[in-house]
C-alpha cells in the first residue's frame, strides 16, 4: 500500500526531517509512528499526503509514484488520504455536519450524495445526533470525530491521524483511538502518529520508531521503547 | 455547474464578510469610471463649442473700390461652384461703410478719420461660409488667380483660427487632465483591489487550508477571488452608470441653453453609445482587476 524507499528530507538550513528511511505498509494495516518531537514523524505522515516532497529517494502509494506529484494532481491523492491532526481543523461557523459536508463540497458532489454519505459517516463516528450543533457547543473528543467523520467522506484507503489525540483526556483519548480501530476494521489503513506511551502499548500494533530522521525500529505488535 | 453555483457563493461570502472594504473597493472603481466618464463628457462638449464656432466662422473678401460689381458677381459665381464652399453672400460698399461704422461706433477716432476721407474708401465684400472650416485655405488660394487678385483689397481670416486653437488646446490641456488623473485612480483601483484580496485570503486562510486538506482542486480555491474581482467590476459600472445618467439630465439643459445654436446631444450619445461605452468600461475594468487578483493570488495564496 505505502512504500517509503530511502526517502530523505532536510529543512533550511541544515536540519534532518528524514534521512534515508525506508518502510513499507501493507493494505489494512494499523500502525503507529513514534518517536521524541523533532524526531520527522509528523515530515513522514506530510510525505504521505504531499504537504512535503522528499528529496532523495521515492514514496509511492497504492502503486503511485508521489515523489514529484504535480499541484494539479494533489487534490486527487488527498481524496485518497483522509488526514486527521491534534488541532482538528475545523471551521468554527459550520455545523458539524457542514463542517462534514464541506469536504465533498469543495471536491465537487453533487448534493444528493452529500444528503446520503455525510449522516451516515456521522452516525459511523457516533455524532448522528448531535450534527447540527457548532464546534464550539462540542467536546475536544466530539470535535476530533467529526474532523475523523469529514476524513472518511472520501472513503480513503489511507487514514492519517498526526497526533490525533494530542489535545484529549484519556476518556476522550480511548474513544478516539477505539474509532480508529473500527474504522481499520473496515479495511482502511490507518497510520497513526503519536508520543502516547499508554496509546501505542494498548493498541498492540506494529510500532514504527523513529529517531534523528531514521527508523531505528520497526515491530510488529511492538510497543513504545523510548 | 453545481461547481460554478459554490464557487459563486463563495465569492458572495467573501464580498459580505468583508462588506467595508468590499464599499471602498467599489468606491474607488467608481470614481476611475467616473473620471473616464467625465472625459467623454467634455470630449462631446468640446466637440459641440467647435463646431459652435465652426459655424459662425466666415471669411470676408474686400475687394477694391474700384472694382466693378460684374467682377464681384463673378468671383461670387466662381467660389459657388467649388464644392467647399456653402454659402457667398455679397455686400455692396454702402452695407461695407454701415457695418464698419457699426463695428467702430466706440471708436471716435476711427469714425472721425473715415469722415475726412473723401466718399466710400470701401469696396463690395464677399462673405463666403465653407462646409469645412479647414477647408478656407483652399477657397482662398483659389481666389489668388490673376483675374481676381489685383481687385482684392483684404481678406480676413486670422482672428477664427485664432479662436478655435484656443477652444482646441484648452480642451486637449483638460483631456490630459482627465486622463493623468484617471491614470492616478487607475492605480490606485489596482493597489486597492491587490489589497482586498490578499485581505480576503488572509481571511479565509483557515478555509482555504481546509480545501486544500480535503482536495479541492485549485481552480476551485482560486475562482472565487477572480469571480469577486468581477464582482466589484460589475457593481462598479452599475453605480457609474446610475449615477452618470441621472447627471448628464440634469446638466444637458444648461449647455444646450449655452450653446444655442448647436445642441450638445449628451444624453442621445451615451444612450445611443450604451453598449459601447459601458461595455468596453466593464471588459477593460474587469481585466484589470482579474489580472490585480491574479497578481495578489499569485504572491499571497499558496496552494
Amino acid at each position: 500500500m505505502i512504500h517509503f524507499k530511502n526517502v530523505t528530507k532536510t529543512y533550511p538550513p541544515n536540519v534532518v526531517g528524514l534521512k534515508d528511511c525506508s518502510l513499507h505498509i501493507k493494505p489494512g494495516e494499523f500502525v503507529c509512528i513514534v518517536g521524541r518531537s523533532g524526531t520527522g514523524k509528523s515530515t513522514l505522515a506530510k510525505c504521505l499526503f504531499a504537504e512535503e516532497r522528499a528529496e532523495r529517494g521515492t514514496v509511492e502509494i497504492g502503486g503511485w509514484d508521489i515523489t514529484n506529484i504535480k499541484a494539479s494532481e494533489v487534490p486527487l491523492l488527498r481524496r485518497q488520504i483522509g488526514v486527521v491532526f491534534q488541532d482538528f481543523k475545523l471551521l468554527p461557523k459550520k455545523t458539524a455536519e457542514e463542517n462534514v459536508s464541506f469536504a465533498l463540497e469543495v471536491a465537487g458532489e453533487r448534493p444528493k450524495r452529500i444528503r446520503e454519505v455525510v449522516p451516515n459517516v456521522m452516525r459511523i463516528v457516533g455524532l448522528g445526533d448531535k450534527m447540527h450543533r457548532y464546534p464550539h457547543q462540542l467536546s475536544g473528543g466530539e470535535q476530533q470525530r467529526i474532523s475523523i467523520a469529514r476524513a472518511l467522506v472520501h472513503r480513503p484507503k489511507v487514514l492519517v491521524a498526526d497526533e490525533p489525540t494530542g489535545n484529549l483526556d484519556t476518556v476522550n483519548t480511548h474513544e478516539i483511538i477505539e474509532l480508529l480501530k473500527k474504522i481499520n476494521d473496515f479495511g482502511t489503513t490507518i497510520v497513526l502518529v503519536t508520543h502516547n506511551r499508554e496509546v501505542v502499548n494498548k493498541l498492540k500494533k506494529r510500532v514504527v520508531t523513529l529517531e534523528g530522521g531514521k527508523i531505528i525500529s520497526d515491530v510488529e505488535e511492538g510497543k513504545y521503547k523510548l | 455547474m453545481i461547481t460554478v453555483y459554490r464557487i459563486g457563493k463563495f465569492a458572495f461570502q467573501n464580498f459580505w464578510r468583508n462588506i467595508w472594504l468590499s464599499i471602498i473597493t467599489v468606491t474607488i472603481l467608481v470614481l476611475t469610471l467616473l473620471t473616464v466618464n467625465i472625459l467623454l463628457v467634455l470630449n462631446v462638449i468640446g466637440q459641440t463649442a467647435v463646431k459652435t464656432i465652426e459655424a459662425k466662422i466666415d471669411v470676408s473678401v474686400t475687394f477694391t473700390p474700384e472694382t466693378s460689381t460684374t467682377l464681384i458677381g463673378n468671383a461670387r459665381g466662381y467660389l459657388l461652384s467649388l464644392p467647399q464652399v456653402k454659402d457667398v453672400r455679397t455686400l455692396s460698399p454702402e452695407e461695407v461703410l454701415r457695418d464698419f461704422r457699426a463695428d467702430n461706433a466706440g471708436n471716435p477716432d476711427v469714425l472721425a478719420s473715415l469722415d475726412e476721407v473723401e466718399g466710400n474708401p470701401f469696396g463690395g465684400q464677399l462673405v463666403i461660409l465653407a462646409n469645412n472650416p479647414e477647408d478656407f485655405d483652399f477657397i482662398l488660394e483659389a481666389l489668388e488667380s490673376p483675374e481676381y487678385k489685383p481687385s482684392i483689397a483684404d481678406k480676413d481670416f486670422e482672428d477664427h483660427q485664432v479662436v478655435i486653437q484656443n477652444i482646441t488646446t484648452t480642451f486637449d490641456k483638460i483631456r490630459t487632465g482627465g486622463i493623468i488623473l484617471g491614470g492616478i485612480f487607475l492605480l490606485i483601483t489596482v493597489l486597492i483591489i491587490v489589497n482586498t484580496i490578499r485581505v480576503a485570503i488572509y481571511t479565509h486562510r483557515e478555509e482555504i487550508g481546509i480545501m486544500r486538506l480535503v482536495g479541492a482542486p485549485n481552480f476551485f480555491i482560486r475562482a472565487p477571488f477572480l469571480v469577486e474581482a468581477m464582482l466589484y467590476t460589475l457593481i462598479a459600472v452599475l453605480v457609474t452608470i446610475a449615477i452618470v445618467y441621472p447627471t448628464i439630465s440634469l446638466i444637458e439643459p444648461a449647455l444646450d441653453a449655452f450653446f444655442q445654436t448647436t445642441p450638445t446631444g449628451l444624453l442621445s450619445y451615451f444612450t445611443a453609445n450604451f453598449e459601447l461605452i459601458f461595455g468596453l468600461q466593464l471588459a477593460a475594468l474587469c481585466i484589470i482587476n482579474m489580472v490585480a487578483t491574479g497578481f495578489a493570488m499569485r504572491k499571497y495564496l499558496q496552494v
